[in-house]
């Protein structure tokens, strides 16, 4: 492996994480749009949600990557591998997100709801300032887990030719068979960022339970 | 309509093939993993500082490094040193490799998870630690792992796909073929996923199960 | 009968032990008494080893526990873990919190010491958990599980779970402070029986009414000493220490 190759495998690394920051971006987005339909007084409404969340974790994330792939490649011709990977991870990490999410908002004890209800507050308002906070606080573990989620399904779309750090690292194995340290670095690149994500995470939250629950001045 | 039942008996065969490949894997892996997460858990609580720090950089090796690193790894590292394994082997030795770290951390919550003062109450009976191990400890620590470990088994089930990428013929694997093969666009895929959806479903039932069959909790 | 000298035991730093003193004669009874965190349990843990403690000796019926006594300039060795066992046998514990083992039915809980620490045989030890089961007053659930009892029914399994192993003395930590009012009385009626059987017994407890009833002796911990030990009559009627009387104060 030469430096160059080095130098390969960290450009490929850099494009592993832009792509695993823009899903979880994104997934998270959807996931805030997601959250809400678990709790809709709708049936149908719940119902949908629990069926996107059923079929999206329950089918390998490769699985879905091939799927979208060759799905919008026959709609509309050739697409960017790039478009479909995190097109796919988004929906992938939007479920993960969601659940998360709902989980913040179940872990938030019932005797809170009475009293937001018996002090009259606006809706808007309990959701802003009780419940988002309440929720921030509460996911941000699983949260962060998921985020390290994401940095590592994105070498499944290498499966996809999408070019990251995985493909980068088999082609140089094909190509060189120095097997043993090629996968060495790429493990190292993937550690650091696996790793960095899970200390901002512990940094994140003890600043926000130094400054008590929900870091919101009341 | 008529179309796709002609294509599913064309290609149903083919699919049930690829699915037991899947399960078959996935079943074997999953068990193993249980004994390997087993063992460094063991490992974990009796073998000392140094033993729990080599299982501790071992978990956070695999956490924080993805599954297909491993599978390349092994599939095409042990050609090199003169192992010439089925790429099926390869594949299912690094997912047991990757989920035995994770089941370490299972049994580890579900360890945590047995009141503290459990074991002081088998001390105080004056029973020597492995008889307290064996039948306060270890009963409750397995009924707490259950739902975690089901958790786990959904997600072997579907690692197993990424063993398409070297080459064994599983249930994406299968998908993919085929839609080269008939110029089908995307149905085989479709197709794959409800046989994945349908083996989640089950494994989920079975956790449901295993837990009713606790009389305790 | 037991024999305790010097303990002191520190936590992080804090002392929280700072020498204890006590003799307890065979089939007596002695209340701890004091306020929140003056180590009435920590002491209590220590008298059965659950706490390791930093200096001191405990003797039961002569014999030195937990501790190899030390050579003359040598640091003091534990005993190995079968010793510790076996020294364990000989008192009974009930906590706070009953911690019986939910996965196991009340007669099993009762059981398990006998059949696994004193290696009796099955039969025998089931001979014997039926009868203390009976005795406090729970023949008729005897399969049911922690989680279908109450806490007033758990806590008497409890109890038997620490006779069954014919302890010599009765270590008992708070043990009606969890239950809701109603169900103390049951329990203390265990208790009550128990003075009787002529054993030993330690009891930490915030329930002055029932220690002046059934404590030979109260000694009450503060600043982790004994300030004041004796009748019960003395010591809660007509107290010497100034704390003490503080204390008795705020509680009445």
């Amino acid at each position: 492996m030469t430096p160059s190759d080095l130098w390969v495998l960290a450009q490929a690394a850099a494009i592993s994480l832009l792509m695993a920051l823009a899903s979880i971006a994104l997934g998270t987005l959807l996931a805030v749009l997601l959250t809400p339909l678990a709790f809709a007084p709708w049936t149908l409404l719940r119902a949908g949600y629990r069926l996107y969340i059923f079929v999206v974790r329950g089918t390998p994330v490769l699985l879905l990557a091939l799927l979208v792939f060759y799905a919008l490649a026959s709609f509309w011709g050739r697409i960017s591998p790039y478009a479909a990977g995190v097109m796919v991870l988004t929906f992938y990490l939007a479920a993960l997100f969601a659940e998360v999410f709902r989980g913040g908002v179940l872990a938030i004890p019932r005797p809170l709801w009475d009293c937001c209800k018996s002090l009259g507050l606006p809706r808007l308002s309990i959701l802003r300032r009780v419940v988002s906070p309440l929720v921030a606080r509460y996911a941000l573990p699983p949260y962060l887990n998921v985020c390290v989620m994401a940095v590592k399904a994105s070498s499944v779309l290498s499966i996809i030719s999408v070019w990251e750090l995985t493909l980068a690292s088999r082609e140089i194995i094909e190509r060189t068979l120095d097997v043993y340290r090629v996968l060495a670095v790429a493990a190292v690149f993937y550690f650091i960022m696996c790793f960095a994500i899970d200390r901002l995470g512990r940094q994140l939250e003890s600043r926000l339970a130094a400054r008590g629950f929900a870091g919101e001045r009341l | 309509m008529g179309q796709y039942r002609a294509w599913l008996e064309a290609y149903g065969a083919a699919f049930f093939d690829a699915a037991a490949w899947t399960l078959g894997v996935a079943v074997a892996a999953f068990i193993c993993a249980l004994l390997w997460g087993a063992l460094l858990f063991f490992l974990r609580l009796n073998g000392g500082a140094w033993g729990a720090r080599a299982v501790d950089a071992y978990v956070q090796l695999f956490r924080n490094t993805p599954v297909l690193l491993p599978i390349y790894l092994i599939y095409f590292g042990f050609p090199l040193v003169g192992l010439l394994w089925p790429a099926s082997i390869c594949g299912g030795l690094a997912l047991v490799l990757q989920n035995g770290a994770y089941i370490c951390e299972i049994f580890r919550g579900g360890y945590k998870a047995i009141d503290r003062v459990q074991h002081d109450a088998a001390k105080s009976l004056g029973l020597m630690p492995w008889i307290a191990f064996r039948k306060v400890t270890l009963p409750q620590l397995l009924v707490h792992s259950i739902p975690a470990l089901g958790n786990q088994a959904v997600l072997l089930l579907k690692d197993t796909s990424l063993l398409s990428a070297i080459t064994v013929v599983e249930l994406t694997m299968q998908a993919k073929v085929l839609t080269e093969r008939t110029g089908a666009a995307y149905a085989p895929f479709l197709v794959a996923a409800v046989f994945y959806l349908f083996m989640v479903w089950a494994i989920e039932f079975l956790t449901r199960l295993a837990l009713r069959g606790v009389r305790w909790r | 009968m037991i024999e305790i000298r010097g303990i002191r035991k520190s936590f992080a730093g804090v002392e929280i032990l700072r020498g204890i003193d006590l003799s307890i004669g065979a089939g007596e009874i002695v209340a701890l008494i004091g306020r929140s965190g003056c180590g009435k349990t920590t002491l209590l843990r220590c008298i059965n080893f659950l706490e390791d403690y930093d200096a001191g000796e405990i003797k039961l019926d002569g014999e030195v526990l937990w501790y190899r006594p030390p050579p003359q300039t040598g640091a003091r060795r534990r005993y190995p873990e079968k010793d510790l066992a076996r020294q364990r046998q000989r008192m009974g514990i009930v906590f706070q919190q009953y911690n019986l083992f939910p996965h196991m039915t009340a007669l099993e809980n009762v059981c398990l010491g006998p059949r696994f620490g004193q290696k009796l045989s099955a039969e025998v030890a089931e001979v014997r958990a039926r009868e203390l089961l009976t005795r406090v007053g729970l023949a008729e659930r005897l399969n049911s599980y922690p989680a279908q009892l109450s806490g007033g029914q758990q806590q008497r399994v409890a109890i038997a779970r620490a006779l069954a192993m014919k302890p010599q003395v009765l270590l008992l930590d708070e043990i009606t402070s969890a239950l809701d009012p109603e169900l103390v009385a049951e329990v203390e009626d265990v208790i009550r029986t128990l003075t009787q059987e002529g054993i030993a017994m330690v009891l930490v407890t915030h329930a002055m009414s029932f220690a002046r009833e059934i404590a030979h002796r109260i000694a009450y911990l503060a600043d982790g000493q004994i300030a004041e030990i004796g009748p019960p009559q003395e010591v809660l009627d007509r107290p010497r220490d100034k704390g003490l009387r503080e204390f008795l104060r705020r509680i009445r």
